[in-house]
């Protein structure tokens, strides 16, 4: 079975007596180790989807398995654990807790998995090594610039060995040269990890080496096509 | 270590709430001190009034004297085990009446034998009771002892002389023969002598044109009367209705009314301080309240992140109440520490020249603080933790 299976999954909002259909029946097989990039207009369904896809929404129809488990039939406990044991979050504004250290930042999400801060410490600091802000570990993300706290923010996602990785336009507050830099590490990590990866865009270069590209339309999806493969950059 | 860096990340904000917390368990501690000492020295009297049934002349009698064959009559009532003459003194007569929350220094004059039947034991740090037989020997209590700085072997004289006393004002040296263990009550104030030196300062009290006629070996001031051991305060009464039915010319009073007397006078106290400490302290939770509820609202996309990563409702309630419970904790033990500071401070740099102290500190009024404190901070931290939890993630993750 794929990684990531929806079923007409749904998702309809209420404001006042309209009704906002912000997916409407989505059916999709997402494939261990896929790299997929979702785009389309701003209100196309891109962010429900995310926020659906890493359980942060529940889905009004429809059906959504993760690794085989059924998303709809878990209780809010159960959609948190599935959350910090398979599901991975990269945000357009790091989202890093300004308190942390580097090494602080990526053990977060340890802290919410029965004996994660024990067995995962040298997980950080590998992933710290792999996005190359060893000699960053200790630095407050006050000190980073926002490429490096880009960074940290995709070894946070991986902490916990993950099977997705959900990314909100992780590109969207640097510059071109930086996002390049991070498109690689992602596709760097996809490679090496088998991680699946799926990410939100407006960016179309950004969506362009995914190596498949869903286009969302009013809560449905428009076009669902593979891309070429493209070399990956030396790291 | 988060915890305490979130409560240090306002580092202004957090002390001002802390300060009202502080604030409010040092009131707690040290109007809690001056309830416990009151309450040792209550205790100490229902102790001893509880275990013993006082007799005294009747109602309307001018003079506090009873005739000694009273105390063979009072013995021959059913149920009384002992009988013991006793008289009191003031030991510093003259004195400026001043309020004090402590007994005045006392000289008394009973039998030793006396605290083999009374409740409330007296033991000795140093040396002996004095004894029945000799002449000028006092055992100083550990209040009086510390007050004149006396030991086993000094001499002390009885009643201590005024500064303004007239010509003809009489007093005897006493050698100090035991200096008692403290007890935190009255036994701490008096100077215990045996009943001959009693009826001997009796003699000096009265005017002289008496002296002569009146033998004060015949007469005391009151009677202690005690059933057998371990009696309940019951049976004490109804020997005391006994005892003024079947002997006339006393009054014996019913040792629970005297119990009574002492423990709504110390209910009352301790109600009237605990409950202006409990208010200084509430009004210092409500600072933790308004704290935490804007700590909610500035890490709203911290809370979003959280539950993203996989952080529980209960996770989240969770990490917000620990940090109000730090904050009250560390109210807390500030509070309660610098209460037991001023507390020490007044009772041995600014001591009274009685040497009587004014606070106790019990370990249950340290746990009352300091837990009342971190209880309160928990509490306070319910509505913000919960409102915390409640977030939902998705708008929490996008908030501005």
């Amino acid at each position: 079975m794929a990684n990531v299976r929806l079923i007409e999954l749904t998702k309809h909002y209420k404001r006042g007596s309209e009704i906002i259909r912000a997916l409407d029946g989505v059916t999709l097989d997402i494939e261990r180790g896929e790299f997929v990039a979702v785009v389309g207009r701003s209100g196309s369904g891109k962010t429900t989807l995310l926020d659906l896809l890493g359980l942060l929404l529940k889905p009004t129809a429809g059906s959504l398995f993760i690794d085989d488990i059924d998303t709809s039939q878990l209780g809010d406990r159960q959609r948190a654990q599935m959350r910090a044991r398979r599901v991975g979050f990269v945000f357009q504004e790091y989202n890093l807790l300004s308190g942390m250290n580097v090494l602080e930042n990526v053990m977060l999400p340890l802290r919410y998995v029965k004996d994660g801060k024990a067995s995962g410490k040298q997980r950080a600091l590998e992933l710290i090594e792999r996005v190359g802000l060893t000699d960053r570990i200790k630095h407050r993300t006050t000190e980073l610039s926002g490429g490096q706290m880009q960074r940290v923010a995709i070894a946070r996602s991986m902490v916990n060995q993950p099977s997705l990785i959900l990314l909100d336009e992780p590109t969207g507050a640097v510059d071109t040269e930086t996002a390049q830099q991070l498109v690689d590490l992602l596709k760097r990590l996809n490679s090496e990890d088998q991680v699946t990866i799926v990410l939100v865009t407006h960016d179309l270069d950004l969506a362009g080496q995914a190596r498949r590209q869903i286009k969302l339309k009013d809560g449905k999806v428009l076009t669902d096509e593979w891309l070429p493969e493209k070399e990956l950059l030396p790291a | 270590m988060e915890i305490i860096r979130n409560v240090g990340r306002h580092k202004l904000r957090s002390f001002l709430t802390i300060s009202g917390i502080v604030i409010g368990v040092l009131a707690l501690t040290t109007m809690g001190a001056l309830a416990e000492n009151f309450n040792a020295l209550i205790d100490g009297g229902v102790k001893y009034f509880g275990g013993s049934i006082q007799v005294g002349p009747p109602d309307g009698q001018a003079a506090n004297l009873l005739p000694m064959s009273k105390i063979d009559e009072i013995k021959k009532v059913g149920g009384v085990e002992a009988a013991f003459p006793g008289y009191q003194f003031a030991a510093k007569p003259g004195g400026a009446i001043v309020v004090s929350f402590g007994i005045p220094d006392t000289i008394v004059a009973g039998d030793p034998d006396e605290n083999n039947y009374s409740a409330l034991k007296v033991t000795y740090a140093q040396g002996r009771p004095a004894s029945a037989s000799s002449h000028g020997e006092v055992a100083l209590g550990s209040t009086i002892a510390h007050e004149f700085n006396k030991k086993v072997g000094d001499t002390i004289d009885l009643p201590v002389r005024p500064a303004d006393a007239k010509p003809d004002f009489v007093n005897h040296s006493f050698t100090v023969v035991g200096v008692l263990n403290e007890t935190k009550t009255a036994p701490d104030s008096f100077a215990y002598i045996n009943i001959a030196d009693g009826q001997m300062l009796l003699r000096d009290s009265l005017p002289a044109s008496l002296q002569s006629s009146i033998d004060v070996t015949q007469i005391t001031e009151g009677i202690s009367v005690y059933g057998k051991p371990g009696s309940s305060l019951s049976n004490l009464d109804k020997i005391a209705d006994r005892i003024n039915s079947q002997v006339t010319g006393v009054k014996a009073t019913k040792p629970s009314d005297l119990v009574n007397g002492f423990k709504s006078g110390g209910a009352i106290f301790t109600a009237i301080t605990t409950a202006a400490a409990l208010l200084a302290l509430i009004i210092g939770g409500l600072s933790v309240v308004n704290t935490m509820f804007m700590s909610v609202a500035e890490r709203v996309r911290e809370i979003g992140l959280k539950k993203a990563v996989g952080a529980t409702t209960f996770n989240v309630m969770g990490e917000f109440l620990l940090e109000a419970t730090l904050i009250g904790l560390i109210g807390g033990l500030i509070g309660y520490g610098l209460g037991v500071l001023i507390v020490v401070a007044r009772n041995t740099l600014f001591a009274p020249a009685d040497g009587s102290t004014l606070f106790l500190i019990t370990p249950a009024l340290t746990i009352f603080a300091i837990g009342f404190a971190t209880v309160l901070g928990a509490v306070a931290g319910v509505l913000p933790a919960w409102r915390a939890a409640r977030l939902d993630p998705v708008i929490a993750l996008r908030n501005e």
